[in-house]
């Protein structure tokens, strides 16, 4: 029997070969992914474990070494930041000379040495002094390997330092050994925590379309393959060895794919490291699959697919006479509607009504809400193909016209399961896409605009500095490209702290002139109160900058002001990021060493560069998604019009010899599976834009904004790549309606 | 009375004249030096065994296959170099088609089906089902018009690719093995509204068949053997 | 009413005595039913009567089985046009046509082309009955549907043998 099956499936002919191979590229393309999101997820640990290090504290989980014969290591870790990357920065003091020694550098370095990832080395050489290597006392001695960095493209830095400076300054530990037992959702990794989720999510939303594709595919030469089983029967086969003969075709074809699946990730897998999708790129050895990564696939491919084989025929009972089909397709009815218009009614009324209390419930509603107008999709989509189908048809003056919506009429069902794939894909990626558009133009716009790019803040909340000299203002005036510098003090009345609310500032209002954007004083006053006016992705106070603000007198002189303890310093800059890196650098050189941090000083209107780079990476996720899914999709429609043209061959022959012109048959193909194709898109992305646009009301009072140029790249690219498949199977039609097929003899 | 009709119309010369035809398919020949003459308003019968080239002569005729050599000529204008774009206007405008099964599409009702040519020719969509809706009574298929072609008996459908073949009123109406797939009664029906519509519309018929009692429907035969066609001596009486 | 039109072809074949005449008859057209020798004789004295066979020289021997019978040149063309003409296509005729076509082949004489006329004649009567039914009532509709019937078998029959003629020339001029 399993030789047997062997024949059919190798020497059957040439629909075979074609249904063998069809579905063997199915298959691949699934496997290909599902390895690629396998190696994605591994070298996500992998990340997380190089980068372990960087938690490294007084009581590490697992310590690199016996604390009892090492010396105490003084380390401070904190992020800097260079336009929108990332700097992880390291400070260390050595105590003695066995002192525990980070991953990839061969010795601690001494004050005034640093060590750098060979991407901020680069930077370094590329960009002027006063912008970035000033920073860093002393000079570069070498550079981290590879060993302790997150990504090629992460920029570290090891800063040596003598203790005495580095000791007991706020945020730094003695340490004993070294972290190397990675807890994940690190700061350090620079990608969101739950990235494995939206991992899964994403692949997820890609295999279903090549689920699609594969179930398509083993439709082809279904007929023929059919009647071969049948004259079995009759010859006297059980219908046990039937499905053994049905199994071992589609662990022939399913095996072919895993082949040509693990060949499609060696040769994807140098890509999928180069492009950042998480945000960062990685470590091309990082794309790694485990053994048992490799051997559930390999074995387990092949068993599905001969699982769902036999699954298969139990829909159909092949009889020695003939096929009988068990189930009789009945036209979809009205009713499928209601899922989709329950899911978005149920986000309207958050949309009216406006968003449920607390965190939990709200992710419930909208969880509820988002999954029902996806699952409704599904639902409502062959309904609604059948009802523009038979529209269509009834109207339609010319024949192509009326013979493809009457097809998609007869046949709705298996129209829309070819396009099904899609749905999940663009409606998913687009609502997200939305999404994370508005929010991020609503953080820009509600972070101060354009004033808010151009200044900058440096807050001493924590540990307010208590002498910043003239001479540093002046130093900080001089920088090119600063317009104006503003100092404001903590106000010994509102001190603020944890659970007393953020703390008011005083301006001398001579000062405050120097930069319009915080407020203007009361004609007459010497002193002013400012309120706490913060960037790093606080939204919360933008609404507190502009010229046109008074800021309310204070009962302070100037002079007593200026001896206060300092709350923030305020530059306003010229907006250029040359600019803005000059300050960061002069602040970095010029405050001294042990003011605590609260992070790297920023504009008032930048959401921090981690919740950039996530957003960033969504969207790109979200890109490939669509542009991977849309063909993939099409690649179904085409296989299953293919398959449908075989049960339309004689008629469509005998029209092409009676004189229909090849013309006409080539626009009913094409209008088959085209315009399923742009209407389900058309439909996953209207809900997709429909349902964000809700969820924005309900969530923040916004409108959605539209979606830009990338968007409409991706779904343009990725719609006209559809087409271009589509198109590949017109000359089949050719090819099938010849002559020949009106032989009777 | 049918001696007469061939005679008038032998004046005007033949609506259907194919010279010499040769056509092979790869190394099989089909046509070896076939050649056939119809007159206007004949219903001519191509008789022969499988294989014999019948069918092959018959796609000739209708410039559905262009012969490696020989010539085919409808009404004075020869047709076998035309370009498939041109032959297939032709069949689409001047000939009729009517096969043994499986011309009819599925998924239209019986009256689309027959409106289909008139479509392609570009009638609008109401006229031309009027138009089809017409040749329902004249078949007997009253009735059926909205019925789709899975739902017909096998003569009932017959019946209605006759009036998609008629449907455009056709100089020629070619009809391969029209009754092959149906038994005696229905195939005499079909038969008998065949010629009676030929008749009344003055259409020539070529009509491929095995079958003599359908033969015996046309005026006269040609026997097709080994790609050529002879006609035994007419006896005399 | 065709023995004698059968033993004039075996005499063109080759001339023979009465006794091998019988016997050659009786193995290609016999059909299980031997053909008595008193109607073999008459026949043939029929046939000199008439001037269609000439006997032979008598052998040595006595009695009328030493005979030779050759055929005259008016046999020869009796016989040539019975086998050029089509019989009248009527039902249960098939013996005749397969006498005609076994002595053909025997003969040399071109069979397919009689058989060809014959289809012609058959069709043209089918014609006929065809344009009969058109008009007629049920019963003489269902009279020309049996003329109609047996003729299409007759014609069934002529394709066969057409197709066979080689096979069929081989055995029978061996």
């Amino acid at each position: 029997m399993i030789r047997l099956g062997l024949r059919f499936s190798l020497a059957g002919g040439k629909e075979a070969a074609v249904r063998l191979a069809v579905t063997a590229v199915a298959v691949a393309l699934g496997v290909g992914l599902l390895l690629l999101t396998l190696a994605c997820v591994s070298a996500l640990h992998s990340q997380d474990r190089r980068v372990a290090w960087l938690e490294t504290s007084t009581h590490n989980r697992r310590p690199n070494v016996d604390e009892a014969t090492t010396d105490p290591l003084w380390g401070a870790v904190n992020l800097d930041q260079f336009g929108s990357r990332v700097i992880d920065r390291v400070d260390v003091a050595a105590t003695g000379p066995h002192s525990p020694i980070p991953p990839g550098i061969s010795r601690l370095p001494g004050p005034g040495q640093y060590f750098a990832s060979p991407a901020l080395v680069r930077l370094l050489h590329s960009t002027p002094a006063d912008e970035l290597a000033n920073r860093y006392p002393g000079r570069l001695i070498g550079t981290i390997g590879d060993q302790a960095l997150a990504s090629p493209d992460s920029l570290t830095i090891i800063v040596g330092h003598a203790v005495a400076d580095l000791a007991h300054t706020p945020g730094a530990a003695e340490v004993r050994s070294i972290e190397t037992d990675p807890q994940g959702s690190s700061v350090f990794i620079h990608h969101p925590g739950r990235l494995q989720l939206i991992l899964a999510v994403v692949a997820g939303a890609l295999l279903f379309p090549v689920l699609i594709f594969i179930t398509t595919a083993t439709r082809l030469a279904a007929a023929q393959r059919e009647q071969r089983f049948a004259a079995m029967r009759l010859v006297g086969a059980s219908p046990r060895q039937i499905a053994v003969i049905a199994a071992v075709e589609a662990m022939l074809a399913a095996a072919a794919g895993v082949v040509g699946g693990f060949v499609l990730f060696v040769l994807l897998r140098p890509v999928m490291a180069r492009v950042p999708f998480t945000g960062q790129s990685f470590f091309p050895a990082d794309l790694a699959l485990t053994p048992v990564d490799v051997a559930a696939v390999a074995v387990g491919v092949p068993v599905v697919a001969a699982a769902a084989a036999m699954v298969a025929l139990r829909r159909v009972s092949i009889t020695p006479l003939g096929v009988v089909r068990r189930v009789s397709a009945a036209a979809p009815r009205a009713w499928r509607v209601v899922p989709l218009l329950s899911g978005l009614c149920e986000l309207g009324y958050f949309a009216v009504v406006g968003r449920p209390s607390t965190t939990s419930k709200q992710i419930e509603a909208y969880g509820v809400g988002f999954v029902l107008v996806m699952v409704g999709l599904l639902i409502a989509g062959p309904w609604l193909t059948m009802v523009g189908a038979r529209l269509a048809a009834r109207r339609a003056n010319r024949p192509s016209e009326l013979l493809a919506g009457r097809r998609l009429a007869d046949n709705p069902r298996a129209a829309f399961r070819s396009v099904s794939g899609l749905i999940l894909a663009l409606f998913v990626t687009t609502a997200a896409w939305g999404i994370i558009t508005t929010v991020v133009g609503y953080h820009n716009a509600s972070t101060g605009g354009a004033e808010g790019q151009r200044l900058m803040a440096e807050d001493f909340v924590d540990h307010p500095l208590h002498a910043l000299t003239s001479t540093t203002v002046g130093q900080l005036a001089a920088i090119r490209g600063v317009t104006g510098v503003v100092i404001a003090h903590i106000s010994p009345t509102a001190p603020g702290g944890p659970g007393m609310g953020p703390p008011d500032g005083l301006v001398s209002c001579a000062d405050l002139g120097e930069i319009p954007a915080l407020g203007h004083c009361q004609p007459g006053a010497d002193t002013a109160s400012l309120p706490w006016i913060s960037g790093a992705g606080i939204s919360t106070n933008s609404s507190q900058l502009g010229a046109k603000h008074l800021r309310p007198a204070a009962a302070y002189s100037p002079t007593q002001v200026e001896s206060l303890p300092v709350r923030s310093i305020y530059i306003e800059t010229d907006g250029s990021s040359a600019a803005i890196e000059r300050v960061r650098t002069a602040l970095e050189r010029l405050l001294p060493r042990d003011r605590g941090y609260v992070g790297p000083p920023s504009t008032i209107s930048e959401i921090s560069p981690d919740a950039q780079q996530q957003l960033i990476g969504y969207q790109r996720l979200a890109a490939v998604a669509i542009i991977a899914s849309i063909p993939i999709a099409a690649c179904s429609l085409a296989v299953s019009v293919a398959a449908g043209l075989t049960d339309r061959k004689r008629p469509f022959s005998l029209l092409r010899l009676a004189g229909t012109p090849l013309r006409v048959l080539r626009q009913v193909v094409a209008l088959e599976a085209a315009v399923p194709l742009l209407l389900v898109s058309a439909l996953s992305v209207g809900a997709g834009f429909v349902a964000a646009d809700l969820f924005l009301h309900a969530q923040l009072s916004e409108s959605l904004r539209p979606p830009g140029g990338a968007y409409v790249a991706a779904i343009t690219t990725a719609l006209v790549l559809s087409l271009g498949i589509i198109a590949a199977t017109l000359p089949l039609l050719q090819r099938m309606t010849g002559p020949e097929v009106a032989r009777n003899e | 009375m049918s001696t007469d009709r061939r005679e008038a119309s032998a004046v005007d010369g033949p609506v259907v004249d194919a010279r010499d035809l040769h056509l092979s398919f790869g190394p099989t020949p089909a046509l070896r030096g076939a050649a056939l003459a119809v007159a206007r308003g004949e219903i001519v019968a191509v008789m022969g065994p499988s294989g014999s080239g019948k069918t092959t002569l018959l796609h000739c005729l209708a410039g559905i296959l262009v012969p490696d050599e020989g010539e085919v000529w409808l009404a004075g204008r020869r047709i076998d170099r035309l370009s498939e774009t041109a032959r297939s206007a032709l069949r689409r405008e001047r000939f009729g088609f009517v096969f043994q099964t499986g011309q009819l599409v599925p998924e239209l009702t019986a009256e689309e089906n027959v409106a289909l040519p008139l479509l392609l020719a570009g009638v609008r969509r109401e006229q031309a089902v009027a138009d089809a809706g017409g040749w329902f009574d004249r078949l007997g298929l009253d009735g059926l018009q909205r019925r789709r072609s899975g739902e017909l008996s096998g003569g009932q459908a017959q019946r209605v690719a006759l009036a998609r073949g008629l449907v455009t009123r056709p100089e020629v109406l070619f009809a391969d093995e029209p009754t092959g797939s149906l038994d005696s009664l229905a195939g005499e029906q079909v038969m008998n509204l065949l010629t009676d519509s030929a008749r009344a519309a003055g259409t020539t018929v070529v009509l491929v068949t095995h079958d003599a009692r359908v033969a015996a429907y046309a005026d006269r035969e040609v026997m097709v053997r080994d790609g050529r066609v002879t006609t035994a001596e007419r006896v005399p009486r | 009413m065709t023995v004698p039109l059968t033993l004039l072809g075996l005499l063109e074949r080759e001339p023979s005595h009465g006794y091998d005449l019988k016997r050659d008859y009786d193995t290609y057209f016999g059909r299980g039913k031997a053909l008595p020798f008193g109607q073999v004789y008459s026949t043939l004295a029929r046939l000199a009567r008439d001037g269609k066979v000439a006997v032979g020289e008598l052998e040595p021997g006595a009695g009328p089985d030493r005979k030779r019978y050759v055929i005259t040149e008016h046999g020869a063309t009796e016989v040539e046009t019975w086998l050029g003409q089509p019989v009248e296509p009527e039902p249960h005729l098939q013996t005749v046509l397969f006498t005609k076509v076994v002595l053909a082949l025997m003969l040399g004489r071109p069979a397919d082309q009689y058989l060809d006329a014959q289809r012609a004649a058959h069709l043209q009567r089918m014609r006929e009955l065809t344009e009969q039914r058109r008009n007629a009532d049920l019963v003489d509709a269902l009279l020309a549907d049996h003329g109609l019937f047996h003729l299409e078998a007759d014609l069934r029959w002529i394709d066969l043998t057409v197709a066979r003629l080689a096979e069929l020339r081989n055995e029978v001029c061996s």
